[in-house]
């Protein structure tokens, strides 16, 4: 694995075990509720302050954190069109099937590709490291995923061509 | 070990109490009861459901001299339970809350208990004889944020406060018929009900798990930002010590003794501090011990990582190509812990057992006795 992305991820992962310090707290606004405070956004004292991680322009990582819940924002590389189109296709398959996911959220923040949101449920049920694991092997495959996408794309693209431009032989 | 004993009650507590000879327990397995469980010989078994709550319930306390159970749940009810023969019977408390209730506390003479909230107030409850049921007294208008943890003082009069705001405040909860003249001390003789006696703002971040020491003369809380804060001479000029550590926040701390305090919270593994003859509070050791990571994964050079990925795959059968996964506890808590409870043998004012609850569902009881290098400070 390349050494900068060693360095991007090992970053990720401290920072969310920092953040991942999550308890169970009752919405403040409307009674008998409880809802992700990371979300909502009524209360400014529960927030904490966004840290944005990136590894360059096309590549970054946005963690909000509150009192009781978590959110972690991608921006997955794209370097052509090829790979915008591949990656908003496998990422919205991913999205639409965010529940068995569990702490996938289904649409992701603005100007992100895709969004997790791990709740103080989450942390209850799941081990803490367990799901920083997942988070961050999710990103380090993710971008080989694409790749992969890509190289067939393309091998099928040349075989077609190639199976086309036979008849005129 | 300081564990001595480790208990696997359910899947995942929120709070736990003990009653006065430490033969019972009641907890929350994370939902809307209550399960008391009894010793039998070297047995624990399941003795009653207190049912009544609709919500998670955030906080029991259990009084030691009158037996009762006080549950405070985020469905803004209080109960307070009475054992009548062998079934415990609910009082409603009239908490009027509109919010979630988050802790619960019994006073040191068990005539009242505080609640704390998410409705930014505390209720002071107390026993009404001619109704039959428990009524309340708010302080309104002090807190900016939910109310995270209430502590007495041990004059049964001062009480303090931590919230989601960041600051600890202490305040006088002097009831008329309830609370009578003599039990005041000194400075606060001429506080009336609600009056904020000092208002600390140490902590950037919220602020949780505040006590006294046994004396009354030292508070200690916690800041979300993986501070712990130290307060003598509460009152006008007070004098606080912050403590940092590199580990992850607390949740809940308690005084073991004047000089000694345990902190519970995110890293799953109790924290000692001690404070030395000048009064200088510091970090001493984790109690639990921590396995050491397997040194698969951590290499300096160049060629000792080759080696050790080499080594890796050989001995173990496993890839070493990610980056490092994250370490474990490998304590005897594997979740955040977020309760943790004296145990108090006889009338004796020292604690060296105590307990502790997470996330986790363990209940483990823990001993300080035998620790090198913590009886300086017992």
């Amino acid at each position: 694995m390349a050494n900068t992305l060693r360095l991007y991820l090992t970053c990720i992962r401290n920072t969310l075990d920092a953040a991942m310090c999550l308890q169970n707290f009752p919405c403040q606004e409307v009674e008998r509720h409880n809802k992700p405070e990371v979300e909502l956004k009524t209360s400014p004292e529960l927030l904490l302050n966004p840290v944005l991680i990136c590894r360059n322009e096309a590549e970054k990582c946005l963690i909000e954190a509150s009192i009781n819940s978590l959110r972690i924002s991608l921006k997955v590389k794209q370097a052509d069109e090829l790979e915008n189109i591949l990656t908003k296709k496998f990422l919205r398959f991913l999205s639409m099937r965010a529940e068995a996911f569990q702490v996938l959220r289904r649409k992701p923040v603005q100007g992100y590709d895709i969004s997790f949101l791990i709740t103080n449920y989450h942390c209850e049920d799941m081990q803490k490291h367990k799901l920083i694991d997942f988070i961050v092997q999710f990103m380090e495959d993710i971008d080989k995923e694409i790749s992969e996408l890509k190289m067939s794309m393309n091998t099928r693209g040349r075989l077609v061509a190639t199976e086309f431009l036979k008849q005129f032989m | 070990m300081a564990a001595i004993e480790v208990h696997q009650f359910a899947q995942c507590i929120t709070c736990h109490a003990w009653n006065s000879d430490h033969s019972m327990v009641a907890f929350c397995p994370n939902n809307n009861e209550v399960h008391i469980y009894k010793l039998f010989q070297d047995k624990w078994e399941k003795l009653h459901v207190l049912k009544k709550h609709d919500q998670i319930i955030s906080g029991i306390d259990w009084s030691a001299s009158s037996n009762k159970i006080v549950t405070v749940s985020h469905d803004r009810n209080s109960y307070v339970w009475n054992q009548e023969g062998s079934e415990w019977v609910p009082t409603l408390v009239i908490l009027r809350l509109n919010r979630a209730a988050l802790c619960a506390q019994w006073s040191p003479k068990e005539n009242k208990f505080a609640v704390g909230s998410g409705a930014k107030t505390v209720c002071i409850c107390y026993y009404e004889q001619e109704n039959n049921w428990w009524v309340s007294k708010l302080i309104r208008k002090k807190h900016d944020s939910s109310v995270t943890s209430v502590a007495w003082h041990p004059n049964n009069i001062l009480l303090a406060t931590t919230s989601t705001d960041g600051k600890c405040r202490v305040f006088s909860t002097f009831i008329k018929g309830v609370d009578t003249r003599e039990s005041k001390t000194g400075t606060t003789s001429d506080s009336k009900f609600g009056e904020q006696i000092v208002q600390l703002d140490l902590s950037f971040s919220w602020a949780f798990g505040v006590k006294w020491s046994p004396s009354g003369n030292t508070l200690a809380y916690v800041g979300h930002n993986s501070m712990i804060y130290f307060v003598d001479d509460v009152g006008p000029s007070p004098l606080a010590q912050n403590v940092a550590f590199r580990d992850l926040p607390l949740r809940d701390v308690l005084f073991v003794s004047e000089k000694m305090v345990i902190g519970v919270g995110f890293d799953c593994n109790p924290m000692v501090f001690a404070a030395d003859e000048t009064g200088i509070w510091r970090f001493i050791k984790f109690l639990g011990e921590r396995k050491t990571p397997s040194s698969g994964s951590k290499y300096g050079s160049q060629f000792s990582g080759a080696f050790g990925k080499f080594y890796g795959q050989s001995k173990y059968g496993v890839s070493n190509d990610g980056v490092e996964t994250s370490r474990t506890s490998g304590g005897v808590h594997e979740n955040c812990i977020n309760c943790i409870v004296p145990i108090r043998e006889g009338s004796t004012s020292r604690t060296t057992r105590f307990s502790t609850s997470g996330l986790d569902g363990k209940v483990v009881i823990w001993d300080v006795q035998n620790q090198d290098g913590l009886l300086d400070y017992l």
